[in-house]
């Protein structure tokens, strides 16, 4: 990597997100009258420290994917910015340099190894693919770092000649671990990085994720629903629910302490590790609604077991009933 | 809540030796390949095992649903309440599906019919099965959704499945796989996970069916979550063959056998923070090149020559806990030689 830009110290943090929203247009009507917008995002800030791993959690619909979208410039937000490094996005859009410097920087890793790869390249041409695109090279260069790449995710050198479909679930993934890697990024946006691999496969790619970011001082972002995977690899954890960000702590905090009626019913509803273990089941009334027509004041109170008066009316603000956790609840 | 002994009843579902291999273009592929277990009335009991791991076909060969060809079920006995049911012809065994086994599955968005009613798709086994017509059938229905608790279920029949909440419709799939008072309960799980919230209604409605009932569940997963949730017995399967089954405490406090040992210390709990997870090193093996000895031999900890050899014997642990795996050999007599 050339061009670096502020160093920052390891209290500093990589990426800090405010107040983003993804509104998607979704009907609009004769000449645009009723234009319904779709919420995916809907006000979401967070940081995330250099070499640490933050979570997202939250069920299918509650915008972490959309908000993994923005951060990798796939998707444009409404509003709002983030900082990476400490330049805004505004300033990294405007410039060709700092675009492409963010771009090598912040990579991903997708759920489904199936889906991620394409089927007609050799995968010594999938991973060489950005280091062609982003970097002056040599082809032996390239071809050299493809080998360790390979190397270093657990895989051999002569398997770069190989096409996916002659790899396994895990071995796929490993691949996508590879691509992501080829630029020395900083950030790597994992998106349920496990959650399409046999259970076996899971734990040695967690492992693998977990020595690189030893190794190479990586940050992630994690975007998962499993609260046990969640558990052990993040450091922070930002729990969403309908486009916001309900509840945020350090993820030992989080799980002891669990302040929101979001988290904790998400949390019993969580499985079990041994027979022995029986939770208090929360059972949650109703079905997530739908992001085109939120519920009026709190998001959660239609479904929430602890809704008193002002949830219905008034969106609650942001409290921290303990230094470093925050929640957003009437009940705090 | 009643206690497991309470609970659990005579033997309505025995699978012995049960065989089903497919032939493809890289050889005869032996998806399940000798397995042996026993359902009673009222009990769960989870296959558990990995893609490739022969669960989902052990289901589909006990409906006797194994696309075929390429698969055929070329061996051993499916006894259901005595009767071994392979041994039917299809036309017979199209009235044991639905209505003395039952299935239900895990995704309500898919599982039901989109043009039809609640009525006619509750009602649909009872009419065949039991030849049930008119206001007969109608009050059945009914019955049949009061139990699942669906709010006035004398308007809700009528309407669509667009027109109930997601968990309505999971109540309605519930009511399917009852209608007929099955003696056997497949619940497949789908290998895209539900969202917990969800999946936890899922399950609950399945402990009310079989308390409701007392019919006796098989739970196809990967998750050993859902098994120490949900069932009393486990087998575990790999490559084909079970490798070890016992009564689920057994299972989880004193695994048997080195894969079932792994499995559970590779997946990460939300009850504490570990620093390290075990990882099971390779990956299950291609089915139609099995090595001779343990399929599991290439990824396991204790591995010895003997392993490499022969397929293990199933050795009896104690207290119906039983592995295949030769360690066991020296601590138990062979059950099976």
């Amino acid at each position: 990597m050339t061009t670096e830009n502020a160093t920052n110290g390891s209290s500093e943090s990589l990426l800090a997100v405010r107040g983003l929203k993804k509104h998607f247009q979704v009907g609009s009507g004769l000449f645009g009258r009723n234009k319904l917008f779709l919420k995916a995002v809907d006000g979401v800030d967070f940081e995330i420290k250099e070499g640490e791993t933050y979570g997202l959690v939250g069920e299918s619909g509650c915008g972490k994917t959309t908000t993994a979208k923005m951060i990798l410039r796939l998707e444009e937000p409404t509003e709002g910015t983030f900082e990476f490094e400490g330049n805004d996005a505004e300033t990294v859009g405007k410039s060709k340099d700092l675009t492409r410097n963010y771009k090598s920087n912040v990579q991903a890793v997708f759920q489904d190894p199936w889906a991620s790869l394409n089927p007609r390249m050799r995968v010594g041409s999938i991973i060489a693919e950005p280091l062609e695109v982003s970097t002056v090279m040599t082809k032996t260069d390239i071809a050299d770092k493809v080998g360790d790449l390979l190397v270093e995710v657990g895989l051999q050198k002569a398997q770069a000649n190989l096409f996916p479909h002659e790899f396994s679930g895990g071995q796929r993934q490993r691949i996508g671990v590879a691509r992501a890697l080829a630029l020395n990024p900083k950030l790597i946006v994992l998106d349920e990085p496990v959650s399409a691999l046999d259970v076996s496969i899971r734990a040695q790619i967690m492992n693998l994720l977990e020595d690189l970011q030893d190794e190479y001082g990586l940050t992630y972002l994690l975007i998962a629903h499993h609260l046990a995977t969640v558990r052990y690899m993040c450091d922070k954890v930002g729990v969403m629910y309908l486009g916001r960000i309900v509840e945020e702590a350090p993820t030992e905090e989080l799980f002891d302490n669990p302040l929101h009626p979001y988290t904790r019913a998400l949390m019993s509803a969580a499985l079990p590790s041994h027979p022995d273990i029986e939770r208090e089941e929360i059972i949650l009334t109703g079905e997530v609604p739908s992001p085109l027509d939120p519920p009026r004041g709190c998001h959660f109170h239609p479904r929430c077991p602890s809704r008193f008066e002002p949830c219905e009316g008034t969106v609650p603000v942001e409290t921290h009933p303990v230094p470093d956790h925050r929640v957003v609840c009437h009940l705090y | 809540m009643m206690t497991s002994s309470e609970r659990i009843g005579d033997v309505v579902l025995d699978v012995q030796d049960l065989r089903t291999y497919f032939v493809t273009r890289w050889g005869v592929v032996k998806a399940v390949d000798g397995v042996d277990f026993q359902l009673r009335k009222g009990e769960t009991l989870g296959i558990v095992g990995e893609s490739g791991s022969g669960k989902s076909v052990t289901a589909l060969s006990i409906m006797r649903l194994v696309p075929s060809p390429p698969g055929h079920i070329v061996g051993g006995k499916v006894l259901l309440e005595g009767q071994d049911i392979l041994e039917l012809s299809d036309g017979e065994m199209e009235n044991v599906r639905g209505s003395r086994i039952g299935m239900v599955l895990q995704d309500p968005m898919t599982a039901l019919n989109p043009v039809f009613d609640i009525e006619d798709q509750v009602g649909e086994a009872l009419r065949i099965h039991k030849d049930l017509t008119g206001e007969t059938l109608e009050t059945e229905v009914i019955d049949m959704l009061r139990k699942v608790r669906i709010p006035a279920p004398e308007i809700r029949m009528k309407d669509y499945p667009h027109q109930l909440s997601g968990g309505m419709r999971q109540r309605v799939v519930g009511a399917i796989g009852i209608s007929c008072d099955p003696a056997v309960l497949i619940a497949d799980e789908p290998t895209t996970s539900l969202d917990a919230t969800i999946q936890a209604q899922y399950l609950r409605l399945l402990r009310e069916l079989q308390e409701l009932t007392g019919v006796g569940i098989i739970f196809i997963t990967h998750d050993f979550g859902i098994v120490a949730k949900m069932c009393d017995r486990v087998a575990v399967m790999y490559a084909g063959k079970i490798v070890e089954q016992g009564d689920v405490r057994q299972i989880f406090n004193n695994p048997s056998h080195p894969y079932t040992e792994a499995l559970i210390q590779s997946v990460p709990k939300m009850e504490v923070r570990e620093e390290r997870l075990y990882s099971i090193p390779g990956q299950p093996p291609a089915l139609w090149e099995l090595p001779q000895g343990c399929s599991f031999a290439d990824r396991c900890r204790h591995t010895h020559d003997k392993c490499l050899e022969a397929y293990p014997d199933v050795f009896d642990v104690g207290d119906g806990q039983v592995s295949a795996c030769w360690l066991r050999e020296k601590e138990t007599v062979s059950a099976k030689s």
